[in-house]
């Protein structure tokens, strides 16, 4: 069973995994890193410390899947 | 080995944290008991069985959890020696949850007969257990406050504050450490993140200087900001008779 490895970034601070972990299959990857995505972007975005937060998952060392999350915030202007 | 080492840790709580008499005490070490051991990891009563005897922890830590049908689960409390996390089953006989090991356990099973004799014969005791109850149901409360509002590097911390002061009770806490025996995956589904944003959470701390986990054992590295961090008050624990 091969490892995965979840590097992250907030704002582009790489915050790398160097441990990794197994996991029985692709979907459950996925599932963990868009939970993990959304989690860490939460606490972010609520306490201002980044606006982007991507988690970067590969297999070994191949990429496998990116999820990237972005605060967007739109105000039209008042006068 | 004689019931006074089974009941030892509950003792020194009931001596610390409630009003109890020596006499009520003696009545304690002298209940009938089964004790066993079980391996980290293992159901002691499952949710949906009926419960037919209380467990006391002798040594190790468990944990109370609730497992959804898509398989993820919530630890909703952890558990360490002197207390008796499956109280409730007395009245309430058929598990709403789990109740299992985080690591090899010494468990001392008191059959509900035994303690509801217990209860009419000493109405002390039977006020005591109500107490803990209560305080149970206080825990609960936090512990949703906790998952529900703070951040996850606060929700961890606050998780550990509290174990902390509790483990301080039974006198197993070395200075500026403490056991937390919890895999980075049951850290997670303590506080309702994954278990990769738990090790993120694991190591910011460490980098921030605040705390250390390493193989289930806390080193607290800066006392001030990890209270404050926490933002614990610990009323909600009545660990004093007096208040």
């Amino acid at each position: 069973m091969p490892r995965f490895h979840f590097h992250i970034q907030e704002n582009g601070r790489l915050i790398p995994d160097e441990e990794g972990q197994d996991f029985a299959d692709g979907a459950a990857v996925r599932r963990e890193a868009v939970a993990t995505g959304a989690s860490i972007a939460r606490d972010a975005f609520m306490n201002g410390s980044a606006c982007c937060v991507i988690v970067d998952v590969c297999e070994e060392d191949s990429p496998f899947l990116k999820v990237s999350i972005t605060l967007d915030i739109e105000e039209p202007t008042r006068s | 080995m004689s019931s006074e080492v089974f009941t030892a840790a509950l003792v020194r709580r009931l001596r610390t944290s409630d009003s109890i008499s020596d006499d009520d005490i003696e009545v304690i070490r002298a209940l009938p008991v089964t004790l066993r051991s079980y391996e980290a990891e293992r159901v002691i009563v499952r949710d949906g069985q009926r419960a037919t005897e209380c467990c006391l922890i002798v040594e190790g830590f468990c944990a109370r959890s609730k497992t959804l049908s898509d398989g993820r689960r919530q630890i909703l409390s952890i558990h360490i020696p002197g207390e008796i996390p499956d109280l409730m089953s007395l009245f309430l006989h058929v598990m709403d949850h789990d109740l299992s090991t985080l690591t090899p356990c010494r468990l001392c099973f008191i059959r509900h007969e035994v303690m509801q004799q217990l209860h009419r014969r000493r109405p002390n005791i039977a006020e005591i257990f109500w107490r803990h109850t209560l305080i149970d149901a206080a825990m609960f409360r936090e512990w949703i406050v906790n998952v529900g509002q703070r951040p996850a590097p606060a929700r961890l911390a606050h998780v550990m504050v509290e174990l902390r002061e509790r483990l301080r009770v039974i006198g197993r806490v070395e200075g500026n450490n403490f056991e937390m025996p919890l895999t980075q995956e049951e850290i997670g589904e303590a506080l309702g993140i994954t278990s990769v944003h738990a090790n993120r959470v694991i190591r910011q701390l460490r980098e921030d200087g605040i705390v250390e986990l390493h193989r289930g054992r806390v080193t607290v590295l800066d006392e001030p900001r990890f209270l404050e961090l926490a933002d614990f008050d610990d009323r909600y624990l009545h660990q004093s008779p007096a208040l």
